[in-house]
C-alpha cells in the first residue's frame, strides 16, 4: 500500500494520534500523547494499537514504575490519625483523666478494625513507645514512635497526589509496603500500583505519513453515510474515510443446502434429466418385498439376523397383497410357470411379512414394477438403506442408494450396456468404460460397470442386470425389464474432499458450514 | 462371496502352463473373480469370488477349469460319472436319520500323494463350503479320512450321547458324543445344529471305528488327513440331497485334476430318495434341457446363432448339441445353478466376453419426473435457505433416548417408536420419528461454531401405525432450528408464517400443553382444523438434557399431509 492511500484510509482517532508528533519530535511518551491528543486512554491505546499494527508507529522504550497513592482508609487516617498515633493520643488524655487505658476500651472506642489495633499496639511495643503494665493498662514511656511518624508523613506525602515509590526515604518505602493493599486485606492506608511507561516513535513510513496529516483534517471525516447526511444535502461537505478494504471481514452465517445433499440433487436432476422418474417407499419393509420379490430365497446367507435390522414393534406386516404372494411363493418354490426351476424348498408365508428396515432399494423398484408401471418407463429412487454394520470410517448406519429400473419390449443385454454407457458418461464424465460379469441374486445377466474417471482413475461404478423372469413375471410385468444401481458415496466424498463417511451426515456445524465442493 | 488363497505356481501346475498375471486378470470375468492382493515373494493371490451360485470355483482347481474349458474351447470331461467300480464299497444308512441329518454321499480318491500345498487347498474348499454354501455347516459339511484304515461297510447311524465314545480330532483322549458337544471347541461353535435331538448322527466301520460325529467333528484315528497320504475317502452329510452331491462332486474333480483316481462307494438309504434307494455317488443330476436359440438371441440383443452359440458354451464348460433352432445343455457335474434359460444366457454371454457386446442405447422415448412430495420438499428447501437457514443431513437411526426422554416426553413401555430388535448400536437404535432431536444432536455438538444457528432438515421420519400394510408410516417432514442468545417463539413464528404464505396454506396455531416447550410457548399448526406440524420454545429441561446452552426455538412441518391436503383442496399438485 503506497502512503497517500494509507494516509487516506486512516481513522480519525488515527489521524489524531499522528498529528501529535511535530516534525522535530518523532519519540513521544505516552503521557505526552495523552496530554496532546486529548483521548482517553481507551480510545488512545486503541489508536496507537492499529498504527503499530500498520508499521507507522513503534515502541522505542517501556519502563515500569511503582506509585504509592492514599486508599479511602487512608484518607480517614488523615482526618482520625494512624492507629499508632491514635492509641498514644489516648493514653496520654487517659493519663491526665487519670483513667486507666485498657485493650478492650480501644476496642470499644470503634475507630479501628481490632487487627489495626493489635497490629499499633505490636509496634508500639517494640520501639518502647509504650508498655503494658499491671491489669494490661497501657502506659507511656516517652520514648518516639518511628512507626507512627514515618505513616504521618506518608500520609501527608501522598495526600493530594500519587508518588514514585522509588523516589521516596528508604524510611517511607517501607512503611509504604507494609501498609499497602495486599490480597487478602484490603483495609490498608495505602495502595502501591504498577504504571507502564511508554514511548513511541514513528517509523520512517510513519514520519511521512505524520507530516500529510495536517492538525484539523479529522474533524471533517464522515464513516457512515447516513439518512440525515442524505436529506440535508450535508454529505457534499464531508469527506468520507477510505477503508483498508484489503483486511479480512467478519463471518457472517448464510442459507445454504447441505454439501452432499447437494450432491444427491445434482443426481436427482441429471436423472430426471434423462427421462427417469421418481418412485419412493417405505422405511420400514416387509421381508417380502425387500427380498422375496427380488427372488432372494429364504434361506439366502445375505438374510440371516446380521444382515438386516428387524423391526421389535411391531414384528410382522397385516398382511401381503395377493396375488403377489402366492405367485412369488410359486416362484421360490417350483418356478411358478416362469420357466423356471425354482428354489426348491418350502416358502414360509410367515416370514414374509416379518418387519425390517429396508435393506435394498431395490425393494423400491420390486413395489413399483407391482403397481402398473409405465411401459416403456424409465423409474429410479435415491432411497435410505439400513444394514447391520459396525459404523466405522466406510460403513455407516444409514445411506443412500441410487437404483432404479427400465422397463420396454426392445430391452436386451446390450441396451442394458447402452444405459451403462450413458451412466459412465453423464454420471462420472468418464469416456472410457467397460463391463465385468457380477452376480445379484435377482439379474440375470449381471454386470459390474468400471468407469475411468477423469480424476479417480477405474473405479467400480455401479451394478445393473436384467431382472429374472422369477421376478418380474410374479409382479405382472412380462417385458424385460433393467435393473440398475449406482455407487456414487465415493464420488461424493472426494467432490466434498471427505476421508471418512461418517462426515456426510456430521453433526459439526463448523464442518457443514465450511464444507465446499466442486461441481460435477 | 469368498475370498480365497491361491498359490501362482499351483494355479500354473493345474492349468498346465504358465500365465502372466495380467494374463490371469484378463481371464478372471470368466469365474466372476478379482484379484484382491498379491505377495509376488510367495506367489500368494488373495481372489475375491462374487457368485454365490457357483461353489465351485470357490478353490484354485475349480478356477483353473474354467480357463481351462476357454482355452481348449471345450468341456474338461471326467469319466468316472459312469464308471463302474472294481471294489465294491458300501455305506448303510440307518432309519431314523430322516429327522436330523438324513443324506450322506461318499467317494475314494486313490493315487494321488497329498502335498502341503494340496492339503491347504482342500481344507480351504472344504471350510468355504460347509461355511457359504453349507449354511456354516447347517446343510452341508464334509470329512476327509483316510480309506486305508477303513473297513467297509461303513454305517451312517443314530447313537445316544453317551453310547459311544471316540478320540476327536485335536484331542489325546476318548470323549462321549455329549462330552464332545459341551467341551470340543467344533462342539460348543456348532452343536446348536443338532439342538434338541436325543439321537446323534455318527459314522463307524465294520470295526466299530469311529469315522466321524458330523458335522462337528472327525475322528483322531481315521479323520487326520496328512501330507504323504495317497488313499482318502471324502464324506458329505447334510439335509439336502442335491447340495450334498454337489459338493461331492466338486471335491472329486478337484482331487481328479490333482491326479487321483475316483472310485464311487454305494450309499443304501432305508427309504426312497429323488434318485432311488442306492446311490452310486458321485453322479450328476443334470439332465438334458432343451433351450431355444432365439430365447438367448433375444436375451443378448444379438442374432448369434446355433453354432456361435454352442461354441461359447463348450468353451465354457457345458456338454452342448445344437439344432437349427434348439440347443440340448447339459451342465458340467460339480454345477446345478442353471433355473432358468436366462442363467445359460448369461454363459454365454460371459464367455464371448461382455466386451464383445456393442452397447445399444434405449431409444424409447420417456418423461422424467418428481413425486409431489419430493418436488413440494424442494419447494420448501428454497424457502428455508432463502430464510438464512442451514441445511442439515442426518442419519436417521437415533436412540430411545434422543426421541424421548431428552426431549422431556415420557418413555414407557407403551409410547411407541420404532425400534430395532437386533440391536448393534444402542445410538443407533430406533428410526427416528420427529426431526428435531436430529436438529438438536446437531446443536449439541456446535457450540463452538458462531451464532446464531439457524438450521432445517427435510427428511424421512416413521411410526407406527396399525392401519398401515407394513404396520408403519413413513412421512417426510420439515424441521427448523433456531438458536441464539436472543432466539425465541416469536422468530421462528415468523419464518413459519413466511414459509406457508407462499405455500398458500392458510393456518391457525392452537395453544396446547407438550412437555418438549415452554409452557404457553407451544402450539399446533392447523390448516382447516387438520394438524400439520408443531411450534414452540423449547424447555429449559430439554436444552440440558442435550447440553444447549442457548435459547432454541423451533417448528415442525409434515409435508406429506401437506401434499394430501393439497390434493383435497383441489389446488392442484405443488407447482
Amino acid at each position: 500500500m503506497d502512503r497517500s492511500t494509507l494516509s487516506e484510509s486512516l481513522h480519525p482517532l488515527e489521524i489524531q494520534v499522528l498529528a501529535a508528533f511535530s516534525p522535530s519530535d518523532h519519540v513521544l511518551s505516552d503521557q505526552h500523547l495523552h496530554e496532546r491528543c486529548q483521548l482517553d486512554s481507551s480510545q488512545l491505546s486503541m489508536a496507537v494499537g492499529w498504527l503499530v499494527a500498520k508499521q507507522l508507529l513503534e515502541i522505542k522504550s517501556e519502563t515500569v514504575t511503582f506509585w504509592v497513592s492514599l486508599t479511602d482508609r487512608g484518607k480517614e487516617y488523615l482526618t482520625r490519625g494512624s492507629p499508632p498515633r491514635w492509641i498514644l493520643h489516648m493514653a496520654e488524655e487517659a493519663e491526665q483523666a487519670g483513667r486507666h487505658l485498657t485493650i478492650p476500651v480501644l476496642l470499644d472506642a470503634g475507630q479501628f478494625e481490632p487487627t489495626e489495633i493489635s497490629r499499633a499496639i505490636g509496634a508500639l511495643k517494640k520501639e518502647g513507645a509504650i508498655r503494658l503494665g499491671a491489669g494490661g493498662v497501657i502506659e507511656r514511656t516517652g520514648q518516639p514512635s518511628p512507626t507512627a511518624e514515618a505513616l504521618e508523613t506518608l500520609l501527608e506525602r501522598v495526600r493530594d497526589q500519587a508518588q514514585d515509590l522509588l523516589t521516596l526515604p528508604s524510611v517511607l518505602q517501607a512503611v509504604a509496603r507494609q501498609y499497602a493493599v495486599k490480597r487478602g486485606n484490603p483495609q490498608e492506608p495505602f495502595r502501591i500500583e504498577e504504571r507502564i511507561h511508554r514511548e513511541y516513535r514513528l517509523t520512517p513510513l510513519g514520519r511521512s505519513v505524520a507530516v500529510a496529516c495536517q492538525p484539523g483534517v479529522g474533524e471533517e471525516e464522515i464513516s457512515q453515510l447516513t439518512p440525515e447526511l442524505l436529506k440535508d444535502g450535508a454529505w457534499r461537505t464531508k469527506r468520507f474515510r477510505k477503508y483498508t478494504i484489503q483486511l479480512r471481514p467478519p463471518r457472517t452465517a448464510v442459507g445454504r443446502r447441505h454439501p452432499y445433499r447437494e450432491f444427491l440433487d445434482q443426481v436427482k436432476f441429471k436423472l430426471i434429466s434423462m427421462g427417469f422418474q421418481e418412485m419412493r417407499g417405505p422405511l420400514v419393509e416387509t421381508e417380502f418385498w425387500d427380498m422375496d420379490a427380488l427372488f432372494m430365497p429364504q434361506f439366502h446367507p445375505a438374510r440371516a439376523i446380521h444382515d438386516v435390522y428387524f423391526v421389535k414393534y411391531p414384528s410382522h406386516a397385516g398382511h401381503i397383497p395377493e396375488p403377489f404372494l402366492s405367485q412369488v411363493a410359486a416362484a421360490h418354490e417350483h418356478g411358478g410357470g416362469t420357466g423356471s426351476t425354482g428354489w426348491r424348498y418350502t416358502y414360509d408365508r410367515e416370514r414374509a411379512r416379518r418387519l425390517i428396515l429396508r435393506s435394498q432399494g431395490t425393494a423400491v423398484s420390486a413395489r413399483t414394477l407391482a403397481h402398473h408401471p409405465a411401459i416403456p418407463g424409465k423409474y429410479f429412487s435415491i432411497a435410505r438403506c439400513f444394514r447391520y454394520d459396525q459404523v466405522d470410517a466406510t460403513h455407516a448406519t444409514d445411506f443412500f442408494q441410487v437404483e432404479g429400473i427400465v422397463l420396454g419390449e426392445d430391452i436386451t443385454f446390450r441396451t442394458l450396456l447402452g444405459l451403462l454407457t450413458l451412466f459412465a458418461r453423464e454420471m462420472a464424465h468418464a469416456q472410457e468404460s467397460r463391463f465385468l460379469p457380477a452376480y445379484f441374486p435377482f439379474t440375470e445377466p449381471s454386470v459390474e460397470l468400471h468407469v475411468r474417471h477423469p480424476q479417480l482413475g477405474w473405479m467400480e461404478l455401479g451394478g445393473a442386470g436384467l431382472f429374472r423372469p422369477e421376478v418380474t413375471h410374479p409382479l405382472g410385468v412380462t417385458v424385460p425389464v433393467i435393473a440398475w444401481g449406482l455407487g456414487l458415496d465415493r464420488m461424493a466424498m472426494i467432490a466434498l474432499g471427505l476421508h471418512d463417511i461418517r462426515d456426510l451426515f456430521t453433526a459439526d456445524l463448523e464442518k457443514i458450514r465450511s464444507m465446499r465442493r466442486r461441481l460435477f | 462371496m469368498p475370498t480365497i488363497s491361491i498359490y501362482h505356481h499351483d494355479l500354473e501346475h493345474l492349468l498346465g502352463r504358465s500365465i502372466a498375471l495380467h494374463e490371469l486378470e484378463a481371464w478372471l470375468p470368466l469365474v466372476k473373480g478379482e484379484i484382491k492382493d498379491h505377495v509376488p515373494a510367495t506367489g500368494e493371490l488373495r481372489i475375491e469370488l462374487q457368485d454365490s451360485n457357483r461353489p465351485d470355483l470357490w478353490c484354485v482347481e475349480g478356477i483353473a477349469r474354467q480357463i481351462r474349458a476357454a482355452l481348449q474351447q471345450q468341456p474338461v470331461t471326467y469319466s468316472f460319472f459312469s464308471q463302474k467300480p472294481r471294489i465294491r464299497r458300501r455305506i448303510r444308512v440307518m432309519p431314523g436319520l430322516e429327522t436330523v441329518r438324513p443324506f450322506v454321499v461318499a467317494c475314494c480318491a486313490r493315487g494321488y500323494t497329498i502335498t502341503e500345498d494340496s492339503l491347504t487347498q482342500l481344507i480351504q474348499a472344504q471350510e468355504k463350503l460347509a461355511d457359504l454354501y453349507g449354511h456354516k455347516r447347517w446343510t452341508v459339511s464334509i470329512g476327509l479320512y483316510r480309506l486305508a484304515a477303513i473297513r467297509f461297510p461303513v454305517t451312517y447311524g443314530l447313537v445316544k450321547p453317551d453310547e459311544v465314545r471316540f478320540v476327536p480330532l485335536g484331542f489325546t483322549e476318548k470323549l462321549t458324543l455329549g462330552e464332545i458337544l459341551s467341551i470340543h471347541p467344533k462342539g460348543q461353535e456348532y452343536g446348536e445344529i443338532l439342538a434338541g435331538h436325543t439321537s446323534l448322527p455318527l459314522l463307524w466301520d465294520q470295526e466299530g471305528q469311529v469315522l466321524s460325529f458330523p458335522p462337528i467333528i472327525n475322528s483322531q484315528d481315521l479323520g487326520e488327513v496328512k501330507p504323504g497320504d495317497t488313499e482318502l475317502m471324502v464324506e458329505v452329510t447334510g439335509t439336502d440331497l442335491r447340495m450334498v452331491l454337489l459338493t461331492l462332486n466338486i471335491f472329486a474333480v478337484n482331487l481328479a485334476d490333482r491326479g487321483a483316481t475316483i472310485e464311487p462307494i454305494d450309499i443304501v438309504y432305508p427309504w426312497t430318495t429323488e434318485w432311488g434307494r442306492t446311490l452310486r455317488t458321485p453322479f450328476t443330476i443334470n439332465q438334458i434341457q432343451r433351450i431355444s436359440v432365439h430365447a438367448i438371441e433375444a436375451a443378448l440383443g444379438v442374432p448369434l446363432g446355433a453354432e456361435a452359440i454352442q461354441q461359447a458354451l463348450a468353451a465354457y464348460g457345458y456338454d452342448v448339441k445344437a439344432s437349427r433352432h434348439t440347443l440340448a445343455v447339459r451342465l458340467p457335474p460339480y454345477r446345478q445353478d442353471v433355473m432358468h434359460q436366462v442363467d445359460v444366457a448369461e454363459d454365454v454371454a460371459i464367455s464371448r466376453g461382455y466386451n464383445s457386446f456393442t452397447p445399444l442405447m434405449p431409444a424409447q422415448f420417456t418423461v422424467g419426473g418428481l413425486s409431489s412430495v419430493e418436488r413440494l420438499s424442494d419447494h420448501v428447501r428454497d424457502l428455508m435457505i432463502g430464510a438464512g437457514f442451514q441445511e442439515i443431513f442426518s442419519n436417521i437411526l437415533m436412540s430411545r433416548e434422543d426421541l424421548l426422554s431428552r426431549m422431556n416426553l415420557p418413555d414407557t413401555p407403551e409410547t411407541a417408536v420404532l425400534e430395532i430388535e437386533n440391536v448393534m448400536s444402542h445410538n443407533y437404535s430406533c428410526l427416528r420419528s420427529w426431526i428435531i432431536p436430529s436438529l438438536l444432536r446437531v446443536e449439541s455438538a456446535s457450540s463452538r461454531s458462531f451464532y446464531p444457528h439457524r438450521l432445517f432438515e427435510v427428511g424421512e421420519v416413521a411410526i407406527p401405525d396399525s392401519t398401515q400394510e407394513n404396520g408403519s408410516l413413513t412421512l417426510t417432514k420439515l424441521g427448523a432450528l433456531v438458536a441464539h442468545p436472543a432466539a425465541n417463539f416469536s422468530e421462528v413464528h415468523t419464518t413459519l408464517d413466511m414459509l406457508l404464505y407462499y405455500l398458500l396454506t392458510p393456518y391457525i396455531l392452537e395453544p396446547i400443553p407438550h412437555p418438549s416447550f415452554l409452557e404457553g410457548r407451544a402450539g399446533r399448526i392447523i390448516w382447516n382444523t387438520c394438524q400439520i406440524g408443531l411450534i414452540g420454545e423449547l424447555h429449559p429441561a430439554v436444552l440440558e438434557a442435550w447440553h444447549v446452552e442457548k435459547p432454541v426455538a423451533v417448528f415442525e412441518l409434515n409435508l406429506d399431509t401437506l401434499c394430501q391436503r393439497w390434493a383435497q383442496e383441489g389446488l392442484g399438485v405443488i407447482p
